[in-house]
């Protein structure tokens, strides 16, 4: 049964292959081989090394960017704890993740899904899954979510031992990949306000949250320097802001 | 435990179990079964080429297929062989025809029954790592829609045998591949945090971090490091040249 099912998943991402000369993203065949509205990839080694692979749409993309911002969701909850996660209505469950699910709900989201990407028992990120209306997934997209999530692993794996040790493979890096804008904003911001990258990462985080951006939307400002943290006022500066 | 979380227990692991350890040759026999049903040909076999690059006999549709695909190893000839070394498609080849090419193989093939063979190649990025072997009874040549499709096919096991390939040292790769990327973060973040000291751009950033790394011989994320750690200033790295 399984290897049936596998077989149809590699022959979809054959096609994608053959059809698109860059490939297509493992987050939009996981939509359709779940069937679900959409997907994201996050590649993650710890809790600060948590970063975007790839999204199937906009809605998918700022999913992801409120789970990396807030870090609460169903991928990093699957991720952690290295288990399914399925949340069939939202609206239920608000408590669990008191600023995503809100969020997540404007975005039209009603149930998510999480699943860890892990080769026998290192966890090395979280397949996340979402759908417009509410309800469980039948046993066949949960199984096909959980192969999905190995497929994933796998190729991840795959990609990374083409790579030098200690660089990260180009495929990984490549269009729609690996997203360290972040980390740079983080590494100019620690020199503004005089704090630790620790320290920066999570006021870069809130400052994303109060201002509703993503973090690379925040992230890009602060690369143009639009966004500063002027220390002697201690307080943020927003050049160019959209609602100045 | 309540019964529902029980079942999905036991489905869960069972996914695992068979995904974890996901029997690369019932995949590519599975393969084999549907060129069979899919295209018009009477069999079909898989070889995969060895890390040290031998070819070897993975899965067939058939009996009669694994033993002419081992006698190709064997006596180093025949489609297969060629598709192999030359990495393009061998097809619609009539083995009447074919002494001259293959004068070990085609009369062991018609002998099998077999009067055409088509050989696609297992591509992986630029490599090829193997063939996909299709035998008809009849003479006659393959449309290029079943060309095609055939070549789909030996994509689909190149995918499959990638996946497996990947998972034989999952552990070392995910070790790997932690390092590398709490590596790219941290040097991320030194680049940020030199293009705010110095005024430059991410790039220059990045090139004077790597200069600095290749004169004082110390490795790109040992500096990064001292840059996020603050115990090597921005001001102090060299300039490069």
């Amino acid at each position: 049964m399984v290897a049936e099912r596998l077989l149809e998943i590699f022959a979809l991402m054959a096609t994608h292959e053959r059809e698109n000369p860059h490939g297509v993203p493992l987050c939009v065949v996981a939509q359709q081989v779940t069937e679900l509205s959409g997907a994201g990839i996050s590649i993650t080694s710890n809790d600060d090394t948590w970063t975007k692979l790839c999204t199937s749409n906009r809605v998918a993309q700022s999913l992801m960017d409120l789970e990396i911002t807030l870090k609460e969701g169903p991928g990093h909850e699957a991720s952690t704890n290295g288990t399914a996660i399925e949340v069939a209505d939202l609206s239920d469950r608000s408590h669990r993740w008191p600023f995503y699910s809100p969020g997540a709900a404007d975005l039209g989201v009603r149930a998510v899904f999480g699943f860890p990407i892990q080769i026998g028992a290192s966890v090395f990120g979280a397949l996340s899954l979402y759908r417009d209306s509410t309800g469980p997934l039948s046993e066949k997209q949960s199984s096909d979510a959980y192969l999905m999530a190995s497929i994933i692993g796998r190729a991840v794996l795959a990609m990374q031992a083409s790579a030098l040790r200690s660089t990260i493979s180009d495929e990984l890096q490549g269009r729609a990949a690996l997203d360290f804008s972040f980390h740079q904003a983080a590494g100019m911001l620690s020199v503004q306000a005089k704090l630790s990258i620790k320290d920066t990462l999570v006021m870069l985080r809130s400052h994303a949250f109060v201002l509703d951006l993503s973090p690379s939307e925040l992230a890009q400002r602060v690369i143009e320097g639009e966004t500063r943290f002027d220390l002697t006022a201690n307080q943020w500066t927003e050049a160019r802001w959209k609602n100045n | 435990m309540p019964r529902e979380s029980l079942i999905i227990n036991t489905l869960v692991e069972l996914a695992d179990n068979l995904v974890d350890h996901f029997d690369v040759i019932e995949i590519l026999t599975l393969l084999s079964d549907r060129c069979v049903e899919a295209l018009d040909v009477d069999a079909a076999g898989v070889l995969l080429a060895s890390p040290g690059g031998e070819l070897q006999f993975v899965a067939s549709s058939s009996e009669s297929i694994r033993i002419l695909e081992l006698f190709q190893i064997q006596t180093n000839e025949g489609p297969c062989v060629d598709c192999f070394r030359s990495g393009a498609p061998v097809v619609n080849v009539a083995l009447s025809e074919a002494n001259g090419r293959w004068p070990l193989f085609s009369p062991r093939a018609i002998e099998h029954g077999f009067h055409s063979v088509h050989s696609l190649p297992l591509r992986l990025r630029g490599r090829i790592i193997g063939a996909l072997n299709l035998f008809r009874t009849l003479q006659g040549s393959m449309g290029d829609e079943d060309v095609a499709a055939a070549q789909g096919l030996a994509d689909v096991a190149t995918i499959a045998v990638l996946q497996h390939r990947a998972s034989l040292d999952a552990n070392t790769l995910n070790k790997q591949l932690d390092n590398a990327l709490t590596s790219r973060i941290v040097i991320e973040q030194a680049k940020g945090i030199i293009t705010e000291w110095t005024h430059c751009g991410m790039d220059q950033a990045f090139s004077r971090l790597r200069s600095h790394s290749r004169n004082h011989n110390e490795e790109l994320t040992k500096v990064a490091t001292a840059i996020v750690a603050g115990t090597l200033s921005s001001s102090d790295l060299d300039k490069p040249k």
